[in-house]
């Protein structure tokens, strides 16, 4: 008994309580995993799973330009990031409401543009080293300044998150009714954005560029096979994420590797062990599947 | 009286005309059918209606304010997938009076409940949408409508893929509405149903408007009628009726 204690503290406890740096990557992985998520649901929900990954993409040349400029300086890179990630968000969106395309084509153009000139940037000052690291990460980069920045770009999200939360649902569920309403879809579409670029900024540090949507996008894709309720999906996607956050840096430790993949390896891992046994539309819940008993309400209607 | 008027209103969608010209009224407590064959501009007109399409020239003249207008899209219009129950659904038709902030108090549930029973949706507050057969999503939304007390409801083949008993709530909830002031427009495809509801009819085809009696309408067409009794107005074009007297 007391040797698996030991083995635990050992694989769990001491990493953290040893190096400030874990326990600085932590309190980051885990600010973002508050975040996050939530927005990962939304993004889902409205079918825009893989914006987040276009977004992931255009923020570097911005993440890159910061670098250029300033070298190796958190603040540049992320209000590089920032500036880049807003700006193609609003082209695409310009491109998309003045030509009648699709939303996602004028994203996708944008992006691979915006891609292109990052990788383009980063080459012409730094190593190749310096763009490993900025496209997945590195716990030891995390200092004070990197866990603020983390710290108040989470907070601000859940509170915007809170201010606008029902907008976001009604306009998900019925567009029309909103603008019925008054209000206008296109600014809560926007602010949306913002906070998934904010985010994905912020994450960069802990899990690079290209890794921060995993964050937002896995723990919300899992949920969805555990629950049919929103409250649910957003309470789940969270936790998986901390989860994920948590074990993801204590094997990237052990092991011996970079954090941002592992970090977003253990909520892979969780998405195809939700997906071969979950509650709600798993393989294991289509094999197992019984018919529900027949209803005798009132409500029942016959079919037309 | 009446809240909503159109002057010479000519629309456009895509860069193609699509109606031209429309004029008339829409008295407060009828229920006005909108009927044309599929592209006759009924959806466009709708669209004009709530605000949410700019007119090429003319206007809509509409005293009924803007959170208080309801359109019930046809349901392919929503995300049924969307993890919401009805009761979400038809709590969020107090946005006029809550908002985005506001919450929703005892009162609020109360008048829900029975919103809810009269359009026999009771015990399926806690249903999601997706579960819903499209009946009970059609009486889920008109629901919506009922609690944001709307005064101008506008609404799009409501009894498509319904089931006879929806048909039947519908309908009545929707008379009642009207006779409480309410201006109703509804398109439909069904002269059965048009002979029901209807107090008057615009009727558009060829880009034209024209307003006449339903009984009219339906004296024309009342051979075919009576021998197809849902058959859709495919092939409408202008009858050559008068105009509807009390517009």
């Amino acid at each position: 008994m007391l040797d698996l204690l030991t083995t635990l503290d050992a694989w769990l406890v001491a990493p953290l309580t040893d190096y400030a740096f874990m326990r600085r990557a932590l309190v980051g992985g885990l600010a973002l995993s508050l975040a996050a998520p939530p927005l990962g649901v939304f993004l889902m929900l409205r079918g825009m799973s893989l914006v987040g990954d276009a977004m992931a993409h255009a923020v570097l040349p911005g993440v890159a330009l910061g670098f250029v400029l300033a070298g190796f300086s958190l603040p540049a890179m992320s209000l590089g990031g920032l500036v880049a990630g807003l700006l193609v968000a609003g082209l695409a969106g310009s491109v998309s409401r003045m030509t009648g395309h699709r939303e996602d084509s004028a994203m996708a153009s944008f992006y691979l543009i915006s891609l292109a000139l990052g990788v383009m940037l980063v080459s012409l000052r730094g190593s190749s080293v310096d763009l490993t690291h900025v496209l997945f990460g590195s716990i030891l980069a995390i200092d004070d300044t990197a866990l603020w920045l983390i710290a108040s770009v989470a907070s601000a999200t859940l509170l915007v998150m809170a201010l606008i939360f029902r907008v976001l649902v009604v306009e998900c569920l019925d567009p029309l009714f909103l603008r019925g309403q008054g209000i206008r879809g296109g600014l809560v579409h926007g602010v949306f954005l913002g906070l998934m670029v904010l985010n994905l900024t912020a994450g960069f540090q802990t899990l690079g560029t290209l890794m921060a949507v995993g964050l937002m996008m896995l723990p919300a894709t899992t949920a969805r096979f555990w629950s049919q309720r929103l409250e649910g999906l957003i309470g789940l996607a969270i936790l998986i994420a901390m989860v994920s956050s948590t074990g993801g840096l204590l094997v990237s430790y052990h092991l011996g590797l970079p954090s941002g993949p592992c970090i977003i390896l253990v909520a892979g891992i969780a998405y195809l062990a939700s997906a071969l046994c979950g509650r709600h539309g798993s393989l294991l819940e289509r094999v197992r599947r019984r018919a529900t008993p027949l209803e005798t309400d009132e409500n029942t209607c016959t079919p037309s | 009286m009446s809240r909503l008027s159109l002057e010479t209103l000519t629309l456009a969608q895509g860069g193609r005309t699509v109606l031209e010209n429309i004029s008339g009224t829409f008295e407060d407590g009828a229920i006005t059918a909108l009927v044309g064959a599929n592209g006759a501009g009924k959806s466009t007109l709708i669209q004009a209606i709530m605000g949410l399409l700019p007119p090429l020239s003319g206007k809509v003249s509409c005293g009924v304010p803007k959170e208080r207008r309801a359109w019930l899209p046809q349901q392919l219009a929503l995300d049924l997938t969307f993890p919401m129950s009805v009761e979400e659904l038809m709590l969020s038709g107090c946005w006029p009076t809550h908002g985005t902030f506001k919450r929703y108090g005892p009162q609020d549930y109360r008048r829900m409940h029975t919103i809810m029973q009269r359009l026999g949706l009771s015990g399926l507050a806690h249903r999601p949408l997706g579960e819903l057969s499209g009946g009970q999503r059609q009486r889920a939304l008109l629901g919506r409508t009922l609690m944001q007390e709307a005064e101008l409801l506008l609404l799009d083949e409501p009894f498509a893929n319904v089931d006879t008993h929806t048909v039947e709530i519908l309908c009545d909830t929707l008379r009642e509405m009207a006779s409480a002031g309410a201006t109703v427009i509804v398109v439909l495809h069904d002269m059965e149903q048009l002979a029901q509801l209807a107090n008057c009819v615009l009727l558009l085809a060829g880009g034209h408007g024209q307003w006449v009696e339903p009984e009219t309408l339906l004296e024309r067409h009342h051979a075919p009628a009576r021998r197809h009794a849902h058959a859709p107005f495919i092939s409408l074009n202008l009858p050559d009726v008068p105009p509807c007297s009390t517009y």
